[in-house]
């Protein structure tokens, strides 16, 4: 109770400087100003059209003296951007030039280059090619003017007319635009300034807000506090050390399955009832993992490393769909968090060794006689490299038919299934085995006469040191088989990881599951170089990595206003980021929740149960298009008409009800609701409703919530009576945490 | 490549359906309502008067058709019952009518008047089963002798038309990512097999058909009962998704909380404002994508409140319970005032690398009982004649095992792979596809020979496909009411192949 008065009180606090009575700094370390200025496109002096020239016209005319012209479709022009602060190395691939034509279509035009404008301090020309790189389209007609955006960084340019084959045409200027000729605009701070100055609370609450949905299963009041005093930094810091998981929510340690389990704890209760009637499911069910998980996101200090095993469960995919048994998938996600900040390479290593990987993609039946390519497949496909060979900013590589380049074809993944072969579970003499129990603890061992000793080709790429394993030359013995069989595994990891496109694959795969489901190849090429070397010449550091995706000026800011920015909330993290802003507990309330989600339909329905993907390509693949649309948006895959319909009705349940505690199921022995208490106390403080709706904006939609979306939830609040302050907590609670604007996080 | 897509959208756009415009546009600024009024119906398009439907039954992860559609024959050198067992006794994955010895199998025969009245067999998991819990009929064998099912063998991702020689020496575009699964679906459900897709070909063919044949229809052409799929993506129009039949349709996409279907008080104004909120903020393209999908739910669950039942016993498994909620779809097509449709259902599990020979037993029984109670359902409904089951898959299986030995042995990923038809409207029981490097639309059944892409001492038979996904799609999609023209619109590619009509259907409604 004490907890939940100091969260009060420090609310009428934050809300008491929103209002402008008293201000004063922020106490403790502040981060640097997160935001990045708002790019601004150039137009003519009295006009929104753009100031625009052929790209080779830029240094012919002085920019004051550009006249409007209309441009041939595919031909290459100049326009003129400012108040931008690049950082060193960044250019043209940090642009986006989005076109949108009089039928509303959308294109993309490549960005080929950026250059500074002699003599105009803080002005760079962006050249364009008038070419969509799309294709969902047909190309726009050149029949008159289309609008132009640019977009860096998240952020949205002003857009500007110009004109396609001929000026003039029917699409109209966005309402309020004005014109932004040269002089106008410039740079008010070199190191940025705050582009959303209109935050509730403390300084930069929007990026706290939006780091903490990045980093974490949701933000809470109590971490936002934390994070004002500590700052980023020293919080990602404190991250990277801290104990996981939490004391009180150890790892499940349940004894693995045998392969008939006894009949006490079968789950069979009609013939032989179990003992106790939760033996099955505490036992050998995946209910204790699932439940784990849940308890860690909800309450866990360890919050990012929680949640990077979860974006590296989503990569290094296995599931519970075949082998349902909960053990199996402990060891396996020991391995994910363990790694988690850890070496990429190494987790290579302990994946292709573990158990559950090696039962679940088959490698632990390939032999040298019996070979199975499932696993040699996955990992490059899917773990590391990739179908394709990309650019270090992760764009693909074309040839000169302007065709992907297939990073490998069948005769490598035969060459690497017979690296793979001879490594079975460790059913005898390993510490956790078990006479005709399946080992899903212990790593896979070597069963030397099952590995296959001929010559072997691995990738080949530029650079690539390790491209062939010779045949065993002395393996006339285990000894010598076991030595030839690790080192040419090594050397077939190596050969993978020092492959180009681990690094983009690998960071655009996790900037998706973090931050935004399309990130510019400038972001992910940021990223990527640190995957290759971490400052101190280590490849493949996965905390440099992490620290490089969050601190990222794409990643940071108050608001993104680029209409591409931002992803759809996968359903576990919709759930997990409700349920923490609100006190998740159990549903007396006297205690916490006890994690249990998995079973219930307004859950399951929203098809995403942890550690049951339908497949190894995870709920949703990376390169998902929205449809409709040619914009990439991996967990669109898993809403449609019926999920969509669900996670309105999750809400509905945690809103007005609970998971209670059964009568007849023991599935949830604490069950699990919600706190509204403090939002009870802001609505009967101002029968108004705006206070509880300020609230709800700060602590949801990190302060963007706009006036007609306002207008829209308050009529409902105060159709009820401000003396039932709980009912207008609910009214506003389910109709902010429905929307689409807080379904997608930007 | 990327100039082939261009001028299939262009051929695409021209022909967006009035209704498909409309329902997007507020969401994704497709049109101006004015350019929407100027898009007038031509007079020699007709409502059609009658109801026709396909039903996609997708086998996830691919499934085996070397031991789906087995010769059980002894006739001909290098496609009888011997050389299947030659190839995969040792291992213990060939099927066999006896326990102790190889022999053809019994009480699943089929005869093929294409290939000379030959026997071949069916996996025995289609035919009568011992009776047990899931088991509610006699399976989808015996609708070959009634002339009710039908299989196109051999099909196939292509580009263009293969042979094992052009595929060896590189003369002929090789379809993207061969071997991979996500790659191959997205290819069997795109519809093309050159680039990536956009849309699936069912979405395409909603784009184009919607206005024309579901004019008021207040659902949309395409439903799902496993989630959105690149099948049922369209450029203009998307599909509705759905859980299966243990769901009512009533409650399928209805929110909870409101009090519907008669809000008052406080949850109608709370109703109000939900809907009102997705009207915002559009700007940004992933909110506008989201509450486009949640307005079509929406409009749908209103449509789909007056119950219907069917009377066909449905197996309690997953792909009974999608194929009953089609059959129920099915059975509310007057109230939803709907002439054409497609859906899709997937049974999964089928990327058998390992215990092959129980696992597919049992998704095929699983199967069978499903798609013969669908039938069933359809003979009661009177429409056995207006809608068509069909089966697509990832890739088959190579025809060499993978691994050894009972519980264990398995398949690795191949290509060419036989397809089941099933529907009033087929032609006639018998093997359609093209012809391939034997005579017949039966790959030969040996390593390192005709129709297998392996080459040298380790190929393992993987067939290189007489007949191409676009060719068999295509028939199904003209028999639906496909116009000829717009053929190419659906099937981007499809003129790359010589025959658009493999002749399992019949022709479409006058």
């Amino acid at each position: 109770m004490k907890i939940k008065m100091s969260r009060v009180l420090l609310r009428i606090l934050t809300l008491i400087l929103a209002l402008g009575v008293c201000s004063f700094a922020g106490f403790g370390q502040d981060d640097p100003d997160p935001n990045s200025p708002t790019p601004i496109l150039l137009s003519a002096q009295d006009s929104t059209r753009a100031l625009a020239s052929s790209a080779d016209g830029i240094t012919k005319r002085p920019l004051g003296k550009i006249l409007p012209q209309a441009f041939k479709p595919d031909s290459t022009i100049a326009l003129y951007v400012t108040n931008v602060s690049l950082m060193k190395g960044e250019g043209a691939n940090a642009f986006r030039i989005y076109v949108e034509d009089v039928k509303g279509h959308s294109y993309r035009y490549p960005v080929l280059d950026l250059q500074p404008v002699a003599g105009f301090q803080g002005v760079y020309a962006v050249i364009v090619r008038l070419t969509d790189d799309i294709g969902f389209w047909e190309p726009p007609t050149a029949d008159g003017d289309v609008l132009v955006r640019l977009t860096w960084r998240g952020l949205t340019s002003n857009r500007v007319r110009l004109g396609l084959g001929q000026i003039g045409g029917g699409i109209k200027d966005d309402p309020g635009s004005v014109p932004t000729p040269l002089g106008t605009a410039t740079l008010t701070n070199k190191k940025g300034r705050i582009s959303s100055p209109n935050y509730v609370g403390y300084k930069w609450s929007g990026d706290r807000t939006r780091f903490l949905e990045q980093a974490t299963f949701g933000p809470t009041p109590d971490l936002d506090n934390r994070i004002r005093r500590i700052g980023l930094k020293a919080w990602l810091a404190e991250q990277f050390q801290a104990p996981y998981p939490s004391a009180n929510n150890p790892f499940p340690n349940n004894p693995l399955k045998p392969g008939t389990p006894p009949a006490d704890c079968d789950n069979e209760q009609t013939i032989t009832p179990d003992v106790p009637v939760t033996c099955f499911r505490d036992t050998y069910s995946m209910y204790q993992p699932q439940t784990w998980f849940f308890r860690e996101a909800f309450y866990g200090d360890a919050q990012l490393r929680h949640r990077v095993a979860w974006a590296l469960a989503q990569i290094w995919v296995t599931s519970g769909v075949d082998i349902q048994q909960g053990r199996h998938m402990v060891e396996y996600d020991k391995i994910l968090a363990n790694n988690a900040f850890g070496n990429y390479r190494t987790l290579m290593k302990q994946m292709t060794l573990d158990p559950t990987m090696g039962d679940y993609l088959s490698m632990a039946l390939s032999t040298k006689n019996n070979p199975n390519e499932n696993y040699a497949r996955e990992i490059m496909q899917l773990f590391t490299v990739g179908l394709f060979m990309l650019n270090q900013d992760g764009t693909l590589q074309l040839d000169a038919s302007n065709n992907p380049i297939p990073t490998y074809d069948q005769t490598t993944v035969n060459n690497m299934t017979k690296v793979l072969t001879g490594w079975t579970l460790c059913n005898n003499g390993c510490p956790n085995s078990v006479s005709g129990t399946p080992n899903f603890i212990d790593p896979m061992v070597l069963v030397t006469n099952n590995h296959d000793l001929t010559a072997k080709t691995l990738l080949n790429y530029p650079g690539s040191t390790t491209s062939t394993i010779a045949a065993c030359s002395n393996c006339t013995n285990s000894t010598n088989i076991a030595t030839y069989a690790n080192a040419s595994m090594d050397k077939a990891l190596d050969n993978i990881f020092y492959h180009p496109n681990v690094g983009p694959f690998v960071s655009r795969n996790l900037i998706q599951k973090l931050v935004t489901s399309d990130p510019t190849p400038a972001y992910v090429g940021r990223v990527a170089a640190v995957f290759n070397d971490n400052g101190f010449g280590v490849r493949g550091d996965l905390q440099a990595v992490i620290k490089a995706i969050l601190l990222d000026p794409e990643a940071r800011g108050d608001v993104k206003s680029d209409p591409n920015y931002g992803k759809l909330r996968e359903p576990v993290l919709f759930a997990t980021n409700i349920l923490r802003a609100f006190g998740v507990r159990s549903a007396d309330g006297l205690s916490q929740s006890d994690g249990y989600m998995t079973g219930r339909s307004e859950f399951t329905g929203m098809a995403q149960t942890p550690f049951m993907s339908p497949t190894v390509f995870n709920f949703y693949p990376p390169d998902y298009n929205v449809p409709g649309t040619a914009l990439n948006g991996p967990e669109f895959a898993i809403m449609n008409t019926g999920t969509a319909i669900t996670r309105t009705n999750f809400v509905n349940r945690f809103v007005f009800t609970a998971i209670p505690i059964p009568v007849s199921s023991p599935n949830a022995p604490n069950g699990t609701s919600l706190d509204f208490t403090d939002l009870q106390d802001l609505s009967t403080a101002d029968p108004t409703g705006n206070l509880l709706l300020d609230e709800l904006d700060r602590r949801m939609l990190h302060n963007t919530m706009s006036a007609t979306m306002r207008s829209t939830i308050l009529p409902v609040v105060t159709s009820v009576a401000a003396s039932n302050p709980l009912s207008r907590v609910r009214q506003a609670i389910y109709l902010v945490a429905t929307s689409s604007q807080y379904q997608v996080q930007r | 490549m990327k100039q082939d897509r261009r001028e299939f959208l262009k051929k695409s756009c021209g022909a967006l359906s009035m209704a498909a415009l409309a329902t997007q546009m507020g969401h994704f600024g497709l049109m101006s309502a004015v350019a929407a009024q100027n898009l007038e119906k031509k007079s020699d398009d007709l409502v059609p008067s009658d109801y026709r439907a396909l039903v996609c039954v997708f086998l996830q992860g691919g499934n085996d058709g070397n031991n789906m559609i087995i010769p059980n024959h002894t006739t001909g050198s290098t496609n009888n019952y011997n050389n299947y067992a030659t190839a995969r006794g040792a291992q213990g994955l060939a099927l066999s009518g006896s326990s102790t010895s190889l022999i053809p199998l019994t009480g699943t025969s089929i005869l093929v008047p294409r290939i000379g009245n030959l026997e071949y067999a069916l996996h025995p998991a289609l035919g009568i089963q011992t009776p047990a819990t899931n088991i509610v009929n006699n399976g989808i064998h015996e609708l070959w002798a009634l002339g009710k099912l039908a299989a196109v063998t051999n099909v196939g991702t292509l580009v263009a038309p293969m042979t094992r020689a052009t595929y060896l020496n590189n003369s002929v575009p090789k379809p993207f990512q061969l071997f991979s699964h996500s790659d191959q679906v997205s290819q069997y459900q795109g519809g093309r097999s050159d680039t990536q897709s956009f849309t699936g070909w069912a979405g395409r063919i909603s784009d184009l058909r919607t206005a024309l044949d579901n004019p008021g229809g207040l659902v949309p052409m395409v439903t799902s009962i496993s989630g959105a799929q690149l099948f049922t993506s369209g450029q203009s129009t998307l599909p509705l998704a759905i859980a299966d039949s243990n769901t009512s349709l009533a409650n399928v996409l209805a929110p909870a909380g409101f009090g519907l279907p008669n809000p008052t008080g406080t949850n109608l104004a709370r109703l109000n404002a939900f809907n009102s909120l997705r009207t915002q903020d559009l700007s940004a393209n992933f909110v506008a994508a989201a509450s486009h999908i949640t307005d079509v739910a929406m409009a749908a669950n209103a449509a789909l409140q007056s119950a219907v039942t069917v009377s066909t016993a449905f197996p309690n498994t997953s792909i009974g319970r999608q194929l009953k909620q089609v059959a129920l779809m099915i059975k509310k097509r007057t109230d939803l005032s709907i002439n054409r449709q497609v859906f899709y259902v997937q049974l999964g599990s089928f990327d058998t690398h390992t215990n092959q020979v129980a696992t597919q037993n049992n998704l095929l029984v699983q199967l069978s009982q499903a798609m013969r109670a669908f039938y069933d359902e359809m003979v009661a409904q009177s429409l056995e004649d207006k809608v068509t089951q069909f089966t697509m898959a990832d890739f088959s299986r190579t025809l060499n095992p993978a691994g050894t030995g009972s519980g264990v042995v398995g398949t690795d990923h191949a290509w060419g792979n036989h397809m089941l038809v099933v529907g009033g409207g087929i032609t006639a029981a018998d093997f359609y596809g093209n012809n391939g490097a034997n005579g017949t639309p039966f790959p030969q059944l040996s390593f390192n020979t005709a129709d297998d892409a392996d080459n040298g001492s380790n190929a393992r038979g993987r067939w290189v496909p007489a007949t191409s996904v676009e060719q068999y799609a295509a028939t199904l999609a003209r028999w639906f009411g496909v116009p000829d023209a717009n053929l190419s619109t659906a099937f981007p590619k499809i003129g790359n192949f010589a025959v658009t009509n493999l002749g399992f259907m019949q022709p479409p409604a006058p």
